[in-house]
């Protein structure tokens, strides 16, 4: 039974939203929505066990016969990777519970908890689907849905910002559409274990072919996921939305499509394929890029959350950069840093949530002194922000340490530059917040100890997002064992 | 040149295709641009349909008798663009519903112009 | 708005035609071409129709939004259940309808219930969305 729980898992959330649409009492659907999230995340759980003593799931859907079958593949990246998202969005759902009132209006509040289990279970689905025009369908349902949950709060940039996203997302899918159309003719299948026994004997007869699947591949789902150039809609999509939605949007959804990217380049094709093609070096220049003018641009912003949405552009780059270098282990810490990133920005966006509800300015510059009125809630940003610059043990931390080892490995020593470049340049965003929060005589004047202290239980998701966030970093190196596409 | 020739069904979709990127990605009015969307899926499918399709074979329907495998031309392609078809139909009924919104806060639809607009960044 | 009479003598006669042409279109869709989309969309057309003709009062008094969106996700939610049931029943040997003769209306397992599903849904999706162009509140 327990090889089932993942379609078990998309089937409740999907059921569950469903139900919620019959109902018009909010705190019915609040508690249909953390109920069902709950289970969701109970049945990750027994999953990741299971799959950690197995080397993987395959599990065809239908008629198991079928070479048409729709697959679902989960190896022990994909479990974990399902049990870190199950585990934010239940955070994010019980953060929203408490915070949603204030930003969207009344009559649409009971559109965001349906729309959000339509997007988890749509984003589930990309990381198990072994088909590839499965995936395409979920990666549609994740994209419309995402684009709800931004318009929810009805603003002028809101509507900007969706219609901005809406456009360059369906550009993106538009190419990854031609790309499975072109992997269709050559191949004749949709399952990637099946793509992939066909190619790999075959591929030097159709180079080009190859070439421009992998290039549609990866700028289609370069633009879904805001790798560096392709990047110009995350700022505006992920400051304007409400902050739960922005949590999860920053959190989880952008980090799915690099998912798929890495399943379609080292699953679909092989390492040794890949690595023979240009592209590799492109992505690996994409994801240095990102790191370093995302920085950059983070240092510019006068807002709290648009800094922050630069700063997921900044981390994108790291993901990328990993999967750029060609390696086994530069996949690893790939998928060790979305989980690392997922837990870190969900809490950043949720702390910059609670800064912006409570001082009421999303200036950076009105946070001076912030950390003698909410002390508790500025000591978790600065953990949040030590993971992101690199402080030991954080998650931020090793994946820059192992990336570095693996430039090495790899014979790429200068690389190790831009790396260190990108960290000092997320000091120079992140440190002057905490630094200007909580020390300076002309910014505590004034301000009341815990003036502006917020009750136990709204903080109690981010508490528990930071120490998952500290647990993953201790168990880094079992972690990085584990994974492999 | 041949090639082009024997191929027409794909040489037709990536030209529509480019057709309807280039229309996607120059024009600034928000219809044009959803026009273009809707030229560049329909480029698609044509694409995939066109690779199921075998010359001289029927649809795949069972009128009287089945008649055997290879008499049929391959049913997965129209399946998948059935479902291409409704996600396309979605995805523009979303963004023309935006597109209403949009003109009705902004006042055009143009989207170099909206994104002239800073307006009310601050509130 | 008074309409045209000769628009509404017409609508009467054709508009049950064209519901009963979705019907079979729906129900007959594991036989012929067609199917829950199709046929959702020919209902679909038709309670548009009805609200050009006899104006929104008229309709708003049958299929109320309230109506349309509970029909909606009570189809979801019949979809999603039998969807899901078939998935696993494969997998679990639990029991599932026989194929049944090629050419019969109850034949075929799933596919006519869930072809009915879709049709409902694709027919109160369809309408849901004129009515938000039609008055624009989006």
């Amino acid at each position: 039974m327990t090889n089932y729980i993942p379609i078990i898992n998309i089937l409740i959330l999907i059921l569950f939203s469903f139900v919620m649409m019959l109902f018009k009492d909010k705190k019915k659907i609040k508690y249909i929505s953390i109920g069902s999230n709950l289970v969701v995340f109970l049945l990750s759980i027994f999953l990741m066990v299971y799959s950690i003593s197995r080397e993987v799931i395959t599990l065809s859907i239908g008629n198991p016969n079928n070479l048409l079958g729709i697959e679902f593949y989960i190896g022990k990246s994909e479990s974990v990777v399902t049990l870190v998202f199950t585990f934010v969005m239940l955070m994010i759902l019980w953060f929203s519970n408490f915070a949603l009132e204030k930003e969207v209006p009344e009559n649409r509040i009971s559109f965001f908890y349906v729309l959000i289990n339509i997007l988890l279970a749509s984003l589930l689905g990309v990381i198990y689907s072994n088909d590839l025009f499965n995936s395409y369908v979920f990666i549609e349902v994740s994209t419309l849905s995402a684009c709800g949950i931004i318009i929810l709060k009805d603003k002028k940039e809101n509507i900007k910002a969706t219609v901005k996203y809406l456009i360059m997302s369906t550009i993106g899918s538009g190419l990854v559409l031609m790309a499975i159309a072109y992997i269709y003719s050559i191949t004749g299948h949709l399952n990637i274990s099946l793509i992939h026994e066909t190619i790999v004997g075959n591929y030097q007869y159709h180079e080009n072919a190859v070439l421009i699947i992998l290039g549609l591949f990866t700028i289609g789902l370069g633009i879904k996921s805001a790798v560096f150039p392709l990047h110009s809609w995350l700022p505006d999509a992920h400051s304007s939305a409400p902050t739960p939605a922005s949590a999860a949007l920053s959190a989880l959804v952008i980090k799915v499509y690099v998912f798929m990217l890495m399943k379609v380049l080292f699953r679909m094709f092989n390492y040794e394929i890949v690595n023979s093609f240009i592209i590799m070096d492109i992505i690996l220049l994409l994801g240095s890029m990102g790191m370093i003018f995302g920085s950059i641009m983070a240092i510019m912003q006068k807002e709290l959350k648009r800094m922050v949405a630069y700063s997921s552009v900044a981390q994108m780059g790291y993901i990328v950069f990993g999967i750029g270098l060609g390696t086994v282990t530069g996949t690893a810490i790939a998928i060790y840093h979305i989980i690392g990133h997922a837990v870190t920005k969900s809490s950043l966006f949720l702390i910059s949530g609670l800064f912006i509800e409570k001082t009421g300015s999303k200036k950076i510059e009105d946070l001076k002194g912030i950390g003698r009125e909410m002390p508790l809630t500025l000591g978790l940003f600065t953990l949040g922000a030590f993971s992101m610059v690199g402080i030991p043990i954080l998650p931020g931390f090793i994946s820059k340490w192992y990336l570095s080892l693996t430039c090495i490995e790899v014979g790429r020593v200068p690389l190790i530059l831009i790396i260190l470049a990108s960290s000092l340049l997320n000091v120079l965003y992140y440190f002057p917040i905490v630094i200007n929060g909580y020390f300076g005589n002309d910014n505590l004047d004034g301000k009341v100890y815990n003036s502006k202290k917020v009750e136990f239980i709204r903080i109690l998701p981010i508490v528990l997002l930071v120490l998952a966030m500290m647990i993953i970093g201790g168990i880094s190196f079992n972690l990085i064992e584990l994974f492999n596409i | 040149m041949d090639v082009f020739i024997t191929n027409y069904y794909e040489t037709g979709a990536v030209i529509l295709f480019g057709i309807g990127f280039a229309t996607l990605m120059l024009h600034r009015n928000l219809i044009k641009k959803i026009i273009g969307l809707n030229i560049m899926d329909t480029a698609v499918f044509l694409f995939f349909i066109a690779k199921g399709y075998i010359f001289g074979k029927d649809a795949p329907i069972i009128v009287d008798k089945f008649k055997g495998v290879d008499s049929y031309v391959n049913p997965v392609p129209s399946a998948l663009m059935l479902t291409g078809i409704v996600v396309a139909v979605t995805t523009t009924a979303f963004a023309l519903a935006l597109t209403i919104k949009l003109y009705q806060h902004y006042g055009t639809v143009d989207l170099e112009d909206i994104l002239k607009m800073r307006g009310d960044q601050n509130d | 708005m008074e309409r045209d009479i000769i628009l509404k003598e017409v609508g009467k006669i054709l508009i049950p035609l064209i519901q009963l042409f979705g019907l079979y279109v729906i129900i007959n869709g594991h036989l012929s071409p067609g199917g829950g989309f199709s046929g959702g969309t020919i209902l679909g057309t038709s309670l548009i129709i009805m609200h050009l003709i006899y104006g929104k009062d008229f309709i708003m008094k049958i299929y109320s939004r309230k109506r349309l969106i509970t029909s909606l996700s009570i189809s979801l939610i019949f979809y999603t259940l039998i969807k899901g049931y078939s998935f696993l029943s494969y997998q679990l040997h639990l029991p599932h309808p026989s194929a049944g003769v090629t050419g019969r209306i109850l034949s075929a397992g799933f596919i006519l219930p869930l072809n009915i599903a879709v049709g409902f849904l694709v027919a109160s999706v369809f309408y849901i969305i004129f009515t938000i162009f039609i008055n624009s509140e989006v």
